[in-house]
């Protein structure tokens, strides 16, 4: 067999077994990506009706009250994000430490991450109850009475967010850990040996080597933090006191699934996509940027 | 490292299992198929013309509450059990995700055979032929006396192509829901105060001191834990607005209306019913324990009560009784009346199947009996409800009060009349802060028409388009 | 000695602070499970019960009947098993071939692949869903098992990140055996791989699994929904009858299986987990 031969059945076989994932990738998601933004530019009613009204739905946007609701809504439930990283680094700089039962403490805190967002949207929903939940329950101890936090829209955002960090903790602290495991203890002997105290080796040692990761998590959280949908359809199907719940996401199934207004529903969802990639895009800038800092 | 013995035992356990399943999965979906098959194409049945014997599987998608739930599920085994060779599949689904569930069906063209929708939505399933026309069956069928059934709930679902109202049917009424007022007889004895009127309704002022009378502390803690009353805005309001003379929309139904100083006045009438007058529980506390608990608990004088609450409120711990509500300045009594049609897919391959169903499920005694005895709702029938509101010696008395708003002063919900409902939902999103007494009701309704008006104009050009 | 004394004291106080936290962190689920077992009654009690006496059962029996629990177990088997063993064969076969076969194109296709993670499923749910419904494949579970089964981008681009770590000559000594080109995969490259394939197949189960958006838009009839779907129903059904027992019994259920997956598997899945934050 020569070597050209073989290099040609070689050519065949990889786009064979590449074959599957490729098509999958054109059919599920590059063509529908393309029909969403067409559609985007159309009256798009999903019963019949698709015609072309230009950029009409992308202006109609812009005053959209309900809209505008839904992304505040969405980007103010971020605000988990920091929360979240902070707490999570602390931990697991507590665990790094080499306290007793880290083993035990990392399957704890990683249990809410493997439990299904449905399930745990269900237990938050009753824990947050203004009577007899949970939360309110444990308010009492310390002699505050807590709100209906569901049914209010000052505490519907904050139940959200303290239960988002509670279920995305363990995961981030598990980055953070593995981030630190591989810092080398000798950085930390030299730098005892010059002095520095806790929070200057922090400074230089610790937080330049999480930083990739805590970039890493900032940008997966804001991306998959864009996409919040099931616990506002558990919790508040309606879309929460004065709309104070509802999502990005969910306003776009509202408005494709519920009113039959495709169109512009795809309208969001490309804006939506937009706001992603840009985001992404950022990561790999920034990410580009830091590798060339270390080296 | 890993251990790879326990790898390899998994993987060939995940493998055999999904292997089973998968065949499990493969008789699923072909049987799913043959059974539902709405789109007719994927069948090759379709040579296979009526054969008796073959069971004709209709799929029926309602929603409602647990009490409902089981109500109409009894009833479609009844129907069952008359049609030997006929199988209802059926969805069901709470109240707050019907809307969605119906709507995605719909658009992904796996229509239920049967189903609810609510008339507002009926313009719109008519144009894009989502609703099969109902009118030669009814006429064929000769037990169905229209005369018999609530003109008004009847009435709501015929279109004749440019207005509703009028022309061919294309569902029936589930039910006709007249939204009435409820009091607590035993509080108001306790108090001492007369019994309200159950034909000479309140005037507003009346309505406020009674209220008062009935707000009191009784366990000293300077805190009132038994209140005159506790309206959900986006249920009551329609009453205090219409019975001023005021309305959403004008009568062409083209034009926003809320910036009506009597329709300010109304709204603020209900908001000086918490703030002013005190005779609610404030949203603080509505949010702890919600005015409908409170009231089931005794601790309220008035409430408003629908007939689906019938066998709920059959175990309250006190005695209740209907009356009109309070009268604004038109000096008359105002409500709506709800109602949810039950339709049938055009697209369906048993029609005569499909509005049998539906004409046991809406107008035929038996069927009706079954609903009326379960507390869920109203007959549909004339004659059966006026029997039914003769009796007195079931709660709550005066049953005779819902009949006089179906017949006499309900209104349908505004929303009812435009291609959709945004614009009026619109109004209640941001409310809040009205009834909380921050915004005043005059600043809001100016504030509030334009982007109303703006979600009704485009729902007029939806229509216009959908026509096309 | 103050020295280490010290060191003593941080790491108790340490200690203390994560105990609380786990506290925090399993105290909710484990008062999930407390009202799964009361009676409708006890749920209300004030103050609340930790330890209900006697332990009421009853609800995980109600359960079974209360809604379509078993048939929903059974739907999100079946999706989630068909994906990922098929899945994992296809991203399996895609990583070999990107990371050890030549051909024209390979890495532009390859990052055409990567950049598509990029693009949220929001934004391509409203198209997928014509396009199963012109298929007549609403209210089935066809829209949930057949793009999986096209394999999975994450999973070939880790698997891919594994292989670079093979040896190229092991494949090219076989190459010029002429052995062929699958059994390259199937006897030398797979089984190098095969705790890598394992720990991305757990962790792709569980996400389809936990899925909620994708079924709630195409399941209708009860018994094609999966258990995420029926949990929501149980919520959506009972709450207003507060039966919060039941609702929590039959969340606990759904809960199960992924906590049994992961107490087994603890060690593996937080490595891979690890890793993906790493590499990423």
């Amino acid at each position: 067999m020569t070597t050209s031969n073989l290099y040609r059945k070689e050519k065949i076989y990889g786009f064979l077994f590449i074959l599957a994932p490729l098509l999958g990738l054109i059919i599920f998601t590059l063509y529908p990506m393309l029909y969403s933004i067409y559609g985007s530019l159309t009256d798009w009613d999903g019963l019949g009706q698709m015609s072309f009204i230009g950029l009409s739905n992308f202006t109609d946007l812009f005053t959209d009250e309900l809209f505008h609701k839904a992304v505040f809504n969405t980007l103010f439930m971020m605000l988990g994000i920091p929360i979240g990283i902070t707490l999570a680094l602390l931990l697991a700089l507590g665990l790094n430490r080499g306290a007793r039962g880290t083993t035990t403490f990392r399957v704890i805190y990683y249990v809410p991450v493997i439990s299904s967002l449905a399930a745990v949207s269900i237990m938050w929903n009753w824990a947050y109850n203004g009577d007899y939940g949970l939360v309110n329950q444990f308010l009492d101890l310390f002699g505050i009475s807590g709100p209906n936090w569901m049914a209010n829209k000052y505490t519907v955002k904050p139940a959200l967010i303290i239960m988002a960090v509670w279920k995305g903790l363990g995961y981030t602290m598990l980055l953070y850990l593995a981030a630190l495991q591989s810092v080398s203890r000798t950085y930390y002997e030299a730098a005892e040996l010059d002095g520095a105290n806790g929070f200057q080796s922090f400074r230089h040692i610790t937080w330049p080597m999480v930083r990739p990761v805590t970039f890493f998590i900032v940008v997966t959280n804001i991306i998959g933090g864009s996409q919040i949908f099931t616990e506002m359809n558990i919790m508040t199907p309606t879309g929460g006191p004065e709309y104070a719940s509802a999502s990005v996401v969910f306003y776009i199934w509202q408005k494709a699934f519920g009113s039959f207004q495709m169109g512009y529903a795809s309208a969001m969802a490309v804006v939506l996509g937009a706001f992603i990639f840009v985001v992404t895009l950022i990561q790999f800038r920034m990410n580009e940027k830091s590798s060339f800092d270390v080296d | 490292m890993l251990k790879k013995k326990g790898w390899f035992t998994l993987l060939s356990l995940i493998l055999t299992v999904s292997v089973v399943l998968a065949g499990c999965g493969g008789n699923n979906n072909n049987a799913a198929k043959s059974n539902t098959g709405n789109t007719g194409t994927t069948e090759n049945t379709a040579t296979k013309t009526d054969d008796s014997k073959e069971t004709k599987e209709l799929t029926f998608m309602y929603r409602g509450g647990t009490d409902e739930q089981a109500a109409y599920k009894k009833v479609v085994e009844k129907f069952e059990a008359d049609h030997p060779n006929v199988k209802v599949k059926i969805i069901v689904t709470a109240a707050d995700q019907y809307a969605t569930k119906l709507k995605a069906s719909i658009t992904g063209k796996s229509i239920p055979d049967v189903f609810y929708f609510e008339s507002g939505d009926l313009k719109a399933y008519v144009n894009s032929g989502v609703l099969l026309d109902l009118n030669s069956y009814i006429e064929a069928n000769k037990d169905i006396n229209l005369d018999n059934i609530w003109k008004y709930g009847v009435d709501l679902y015929r279109y004749d192509g440019t207005m509703a109202g009028q022309g061919n049917i294309y569902g029936m009424p589930k039910d006709v829901g007249p939204f009435a007022l409820g009091y607590n007889k035993t509080m108001f004895e306790k108090a001492g105060i007369p019994l309200p009127d159950k034909d000479k309704p309140y005037t507003w002022d009346e309505f406020v001191k009674v209220a008062q009378q009935l707000t009191v502390d009784t366990t000293g803690d300077g805190k009132p834990d038994q209140y005159g009353t506790g309206f959900n805005v986006q249920w009551a309001l329609q009453a205090f607005v219409w019975s001023n003379g005021a309305d959403w929309i004008d009568s062409t139904k083209t034009k926003v209306t809320i910036d009506d100083p009597k329709f300010a006045e109304a709204l603020q009438y209900m908001a000086d019913l918490q703030n002013k007058y005190k005779v609610t529980p404030s949203t603080e506390q509505a949010q702890t324990l919600d005015t409908y608990q409170r009231w089931m608990k005794g601790e309220m004088a008035f409430f408003p009560v629908g007939p689906w609450d019938m066998s709920t409120y059959e175990t309250l711990p006190f005695d209740y009784d209907l009356i009109p509500y309070p009268a604004g300045s038109t000096g008359k009594s105002a409500t709506w009346t709800g109602s949810l049609g039950i339709g049938a897919s055009a697209k369906t391959k048993y029609p005569e199947e499909a509005v049998a169903l539906i004409d046991y499920l809406t107008a035929s005694k038996e069927g009706m009996e079954a609903l009326v005895k379960a507390k869920v709702q109203i007959p549909n029938l004339i004659d059966m409800a006026t029997e039914w509101a003769a009796d007195t010696s079931t709660k709550p008395a005066n049953k005779e009060e819902f009949l006089q708003i179906v017949n006499d002063y309900g209104r349908v919900l505004p929303g009812h009349y435009t291609y959709n409902a945004e614009w009026y939902n619109l109004f209640f999103t941001d409310i809040q802060p009205v009834i909380d007494g921050k915004v005043t009701a005059a600043d809001y309704v100016k504030s509030e028409q334009p982007k109303m008006q703006k979600l009704l104009d485009k729902a007029i050009e939806q229509e216009e388009k959908s026509k096309k | 000695m103050s020295h280490s004394r010290k060191r003593n004291l941080t790491s108790t106080i340490i200690f203390i602070v994560l105990l609380i936290g786990a506290v925090f962190m399993i105290g909710p689920l484990l008062w999930m499970l407390s009202t799964s077992l009361k009676d409708k009654q006890d749920v209300f009690a004030l103050p609340p019960v930790w330890i209900p006496s006697p332990f009421n059962f009853g609800k995980y029996k109600e359960i079974w009947e209360a809604g379509p629990l078993l048939s929903g177990i059974k739907n999100s088997l079946i999706i989630a098993l068909s994906v990922t063993v098929v899945g994992t064969f296809t991203s399996s076969l895609a990583a070999f071939a990107f990371a050890k076969l030549r051909f024209p194109g390979k890495n532009k296709i390859f990052l055409l692949m990567l950049s598509s993670l990029m693009i949220p499923y929001p934004a391509v749910m409203i198209p997928q869903f014509f396009i199963f419904s012109k298929l007549g494949w609403i209210d089935t579970l066809w829209p949930l098992i057949v793009p999986g089964l096209f394999g999975n981008i994450v999973m070939i681009f880790f698997l891919r990140q594994y292989l670079s770590s093979v040896p190229n000559a092991i494949i090219e000594a076989a190459k010029i055996d002429g052995s062929s080109y699958f059994r390259l995969y199937s006897s030398i490259t797979f089984p190098l791989i095969k705790p890598a394939i394992a720990a991305q197949l757990i962790l792709w189960f569980m996400g389809i699994w936990n899925d909620y958006l994708a079924p709630i838009i195409y399941l209708n009839s009860p018994e094609k929904q999966t258990l995420q779907l029926v949990i929501a129903n149980f919520n959506a059904t009972y709450a207003i009858q507060t039966d919060y027992p039941l609702i929590m019994a039959a969340s606990i259920i759904s809960l199960l299986p992924m906590l049994i997956i992961f107490l087994v598997f603890q060690k593996q899945i937080i490595e891979s987990v690890a890793i993906s934050g790493v590499k990423g």
